[in-house]
């Protein structure tokens, strides 16, 4: 078991998400911001402002005359386009290193969680969910506890993969079991150390539903819906691989067909040159 | 030389020189076949069964399905010279969640797929590395044949 206090020294030690995620997110899924608030919110920020600007102007955008100013690229890209390259600017220093305890070299953790990110979008979309931004971004940093566990998951990796391989845990489970502590719970205490909303810290709490009651609430079974599928398609996934459990009746909720999931599934794969070029953002 | 095979992508080659690799195979298929006599080798990297589901990204994106992809990997593959009698295949991936059943497992229908269209074309499978909840990449090299596979955190081990 870890003991509580030793995690919580080691999260103030992290490389936090910078402010600007959490202020953008209140004003992004705010009915009554307007453009020009948001744009205020970025703008703050230098080192956002330039990692947006930055991929406006890149190969992927096309764009024929250079982006100089958010408002530029506010009016070119579309409001969502902008938060969304903001909040993956703002995830990529905390989530982009290596965690080898779970298998994965710099980059790999954070192309999944860009993966993850783009199919909530989609999922949100296809359930004509609200909250979008939410979401998008609960998806993109959920597995933020990992980067402080990923040590202990080495240290304990015998002990983790025989309860995995012989005893039907799932890796969250087992997680749980070896360590007193999975890596949703710890994420869930890193984001609220680091003041995200009430609503963040509970997705990311369960976003693997292990608590299946939380399912009802759509926000949390869209980012684990599309974890599922990002698991699936297989980027970025590390040693704890597909061990988590799948429900069926999260589907049912939903309304979520096995057609909805393949067409989600093929709608990413036309699109991974998107992920390529936000994967460029560090 | 390496030459990588993307998701819903794939490449042949007969240059000796070359290997081939996929990455991180989830619930996807990455399907290697090779003839030893003329040393042609190709991947398939897939991502679902069917593309009755869309037939317009089918166009788009051959590669993204079972049905689709796999007869032009043997095509290409025959183009160079291969000859179906002779190859060897190699099927990996198909990987499933914990609990994932019926329609929403893909990596099983992914597979089941494969075992249909090969039933009915009379290949048989060489080895095959599928299913479970583990995350794979496959690589094989035209001069020899050699394949090799390794799963997410562990060391790359050759079949």
């Amino acid at each position: 078991m870890i003991s509580l206090q030793k995690l919580v020294a080691e999260v103030k030690n992290l490389q936090p998400i910078p402010a600007v995620a959490g202020q953008l997110l209140a004003v992004a899924d705010h009915p009554d911001s307007s453009m020009a608030d948001i744009a205020k919110v970025i703008q703050y920020d230098p080192v956002i402002t330039a990692g947006v600007l930055r991929t406006c102007n890149s190969a992927y955008f096309g764009m024929k005359h250079p982006v100089e100013s958010i408002k530029d690229a506010v009016n070119l890209l579309g409001i969502d386009q902008v938060i969304e390259l903001a909040l993956i600017k703002s995830g990529s220093q905390a989530l982009g290193g290596s965690q080898k305890g779970y298998g994965l070299d710099a980059g790999e953790m954070w192309k999944y969680s860009v993966s993850s990110a783009i199919l909530a979008k989609q999922v949100a979309a296809r359930l004509s969910l609200k909250g979008r931004n939410t979401i998008f971004t609960a998806a993109l940093i959920k597995d933020m506890g990992k980067v402080v566990l990923e040590k202990y998951v080495a240290q304990a990796s015998g002990r983790i993969a025989d309860l995995v391989e012989n005893q039907h845990f799932s890796f969250q489970e087992a997680e749980k079991k070896a360590l007193g502590i999975d890596h949703a719970e710890l994420g869930a205490m890193i984001a609220k150390m680091w003041k995200f909303s009430p609503r963040m810290v509970n997705i990311i709490r369960h976003h693997h539903l292990s608590d299946e009651t939380k399912s009802a609430d759509k926000q949390i079974a869209a980012v684990y819906l599309a974890d599922c599928l990002c698991m699936m398609l297989g980027g970025g996934v590390g040693s704890d691989g597909l061990a988590y459990r799948f429900k069926d009746q999260v589907m049912k909720q939903l309304g979520f067909s096995a057609v909805d999931m393949s067409l989600i599934i093929a709608d990413f794969g036309t699109n991974m040159q998107e992920v390529e070029a936000l994967l460029q953002m560090t | 030389m390496k030459q990588i095979v993307g998701v819903a992508d794939m490449k042949v080659s007969n240059n000796p020189g070359e290997s081939i690799i996929t990455y991180s195979l989830g619930s996807c298929i990455g399907l290697v076949i090779y003839d030893p006599a003329v040393k042609v080798g190709g991947m398939l990297h897939y991502m679902l069964p069917d593309s009755s589901i869309d037939k317009q990204k089918a166009a788009l994106r051959p590669y993204m399905f079972a049905d689709s992809g796999i007869p032009r990997l043997f095509k290409t593959a025959y183009q160079l010279g291969a000859a179906k009698q002779r190859m060897n295949v190699y099927v990996a991936g198909g990987a499933e969640i914990l609990d994932q059943q019926g329609f929403f497992n893909i990596g099983k229908r992914n597979y089941m797929a494969l075992k249909k269209m090969f039933f009915k074309n009379k290949v048989m499978i060489t080895r095959q590395d599928v299913g479970g909840n583990v995350n794979r990449t496959v690589r094989i090299e035209i001069a020899t044949g050699d394949i090799y596979v390794k799963t997410s955190g562990s060391g790359e081990v050759k079949i």
